[in-house]
């Protein structure tokens, strides 16, 4: 046999990165860790719900980079996630460390659930099904009864450790959550199923080649998307000590929708947190322009109709440019 | 290991819309043997192998691999029958290094669960560093090794069809079906393809070349079979191919041009 052909003559660089953004999070999560000592208690908790909602911002980029999938849909897994955690402590009086794994379970089964009916659309059609989810949670909500608490919402005040100030719970299990959500993100491009993904977003008929369906990888990247979707809304409920229907319209997808672009996809811990920041301070800014509002609709939409029928593709070349064509 | 079966396609009809691609083609593949498929621009050859593995199904016509059935299999399951092919179009997922993206090849053989997808359990890392260690060695048998972290995009068209039959083999197909591995790669990386395609070649082993490069196709392959207008116009070894009239006429052409 033959001990190797010499097509390696000339070598290309762009070798594929290899850890590069670790020492960077590493930093990130040691300054995060020590905000609470440093300042007061209007950042603890601004900086915490900032933090669930970078984990809600990851639930949008998980679908955009693994199914090439645009969601104006991710509010319903939310305020599933929210609402799991609120009424879970009204009915059974548990807190968020249990009523979080519940959470998750039951996005994933929902995602699964809207996945499947919906795994022939892709593209704009996909995110208009997505929308009329999002359209319908408000009414969904209401439709609960009083174990939802109607208009007014449920307060969210158990919190897991006694003894503890339930302020810097209310900071630290975002935080602990958002790099668990990072990290298991990161093991997950490298496993079987992330290659697969991956593949069958570029390419579905060479994945079905290689023995993983476009209704597998479509399910699969729907279901874990809104299992992270729900683990937000669980931190976010907690996070930010109330759930109420308005707090989960169709607003809230496209800020995410628009929170996952500014941060241009990203999957790492840095991205996440400018993605939550947006989405946590932009809504307040816009609260006073009420005039503005449908032009944002409009902008809005024209986001997902510029990212076309390849979003991942879109936002990863747009993240090479931004990092000098180094890859990022 | 699974043994030695001839695929086989009986009386494949195919058209879109009013369009005939495929007209009552009826031909073997045998285990043991490179099989070349060749024929003018559009003959239907891409067309066959997608339905080979499922990507098209033809009106008429059944497909067997040994006493199996396949036309009735949708392509994921006649991957994991042992169907492997390597596309015409590079089909390499972008956001994968090379090693990457043969790993994937053998993507479907993994027992772990999403547990292991997520969390770096003993039974997942054993199963990855296992596929690394498989995907190394296929990536060196082919003369790819030093491309193994680079990204496809920043490879020669050619390199980037080598690392589709790696990611084909790498996974041990019982059937094997190359559409123009030989395109884009010049005249030594071709006499390399041929030696590599030669070794892949086992007694258990269906192999099937699409090919324009009618010097590899001849000196690689054991029987021949002529597509044109979607019609089997002729079947053989490369001596009786080259002779043959209307072969000559419709496709090879006159040496004396
Ligand atoms: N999905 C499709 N829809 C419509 N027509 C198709 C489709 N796929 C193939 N065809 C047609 O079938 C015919 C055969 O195409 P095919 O790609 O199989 O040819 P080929 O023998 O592989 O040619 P080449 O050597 O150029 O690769 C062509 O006329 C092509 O336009
Ligand atoms: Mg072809």
């Amino acid at each position: 046999m033959p001990d190797g052909m010499s097509v390696a003559e000339a070598r290309p660089g762009a070798r594929a990165r290899s850890l590069g953004a670790l020492p960077r999070d590493g930093l990130l999560l040691v300054l995060l860790a020590i905000v609470p000592s440093m300042l007061g208690g209007f950042w603890i908790y601004g900086i915490g719900v900032c933090m669930a909602n970078a984990v809600a911002v990851l639930s949008v980029s998980f679908l955009l980079r693994y199914g090439g999938e645009v969601s104006i849909g991710q509010s319903f897994f939310l305020a599933l996630g929210a609402y799991c955690v609120a009424m879970m402590e009204r009915e059974v009086g548990v807190s968020v460390v249990v009523s979080l794994p519940v959470a998750a379970v039951v996005g994933v089964v929902l995602g699964l659930a809207f996945a499947w009916p919906s795994r022939a659309l892709s593209g704009i059609y996909l995110a208009v099904a997505t929308m009329a989810l999002a359209l319908a949670v408000p009414e969904l909500i209401l439709l609960l009864g009083p174990v939802a608490g109607g208009y007014e919402g449920l307060y969210v005040s158990r919190a897991p450790l006694v003894g503890v100030s339930v302020d810097l719970q209310r900071y630290y299990l975002p935080l602990v959550a958002l790099a668990a959500v990072v990290l298991l993100l990161a093991h997950f491009r490298r496993s079987r199923q992330g290659l697969a993904l991956l593949t069958a977003r570029d390419h579905p008929r060479a994945a079905e080649a290689f023995g993983f369906s476009r209704g597998y990888a479509r399910l699969a990247a729907f279901a874990i998307s809104a299992g992270i979707a729900a683990i937000g809304g669980a931190l976010l409920a907690f996070a930010a000590s109330t759930v109420s229907p308005n707090s989960y319209t169709l607003w809230t997808a496209i800020y995410l929708l628009v929170g996952s672009v500014v941060s241009l996809g990203s999957l790492g811990l840095f991205g996440a947190l400018v993605g939550g920041a947006f989405i946590t301070l932009v809504p307040q800014v816009l609260a006073s322009w009420g005039d503005w509002v449908p032009i944002l609709y409009g902008l809005a939409l024209l986001v997902v109709v510029v990212l076309g029928d390849r979003p991942a593709e879109a936002l990863t070349k747009l993240r090479k440019r931004l990092a000098g064509g180094r890859g990022g | 290991m699974a043994e030695a079966a001839t695929l086989a396609a009986e009386r494949i009809s195919l058209a879109f819309g009013g369009h005939r691609v495929l007209s009552d083609v009826s031909l073997d593949f045998r285990a043991g043997q490179v099989t070349g498929l060749i024929g003018p621009n559009g003959a239907g050859k891409t067309s066959l192998f997608n339905c080979l593995t499922g990507l098209y199904r033809p009106q008429e016509g059944t497909i067997a691999l040994g006493d199996m059935r396949l036309e009735g299999l949708a392509p994921a399951r006649r991957a994991r029958e042992g169907l492997a092919r390597s596309f015409q179009h590079v089909a390499l997922c972008p956001d994968l290094s090379v090693i990457e993206n043969v790993m994937f090849g053998r993507a479907r053989l993994g027992r772990s669960g999403w547990a292991s997808a997520f969390l770096p359990l003993p039974r997942g890392r054993a199963e990855a560093a296992d596929a690394r260690a498989t995907a190394e060695r296929i990536l060196a048998r082919l003369g790819l090794a030093a491309f193994a972290d680079d990204m496809p995009a920043s490879l020669p068209p050619g390199t980037q069809r080598m690392v589709e039959i790696a990611r084909a083999i790498v996974a041990d197909p019982r059937v094997l079906l190359l559409d123009e591995p030989a395109a884009g790669l010049n005249a030594a990386e071709t006499r390399h393809l041929t030696e590599a395609l030669r070794a892949l070649a086992g007694p258990d082993l269906v192999m099937v070349v699409v090919e324009h490069d009618m010097d590899l196709i001849m000196e690689v392959c054991d029987r021949i079979h002529v597509l044109n207008f979607g019609r089997l116009i002729a079947s053989g070894t490369p001596a009786e191919i080259r002779a043959d009239p209307e072969v000559v006429r419709v496709y090879l052409g006159d040496p004396d041009d």
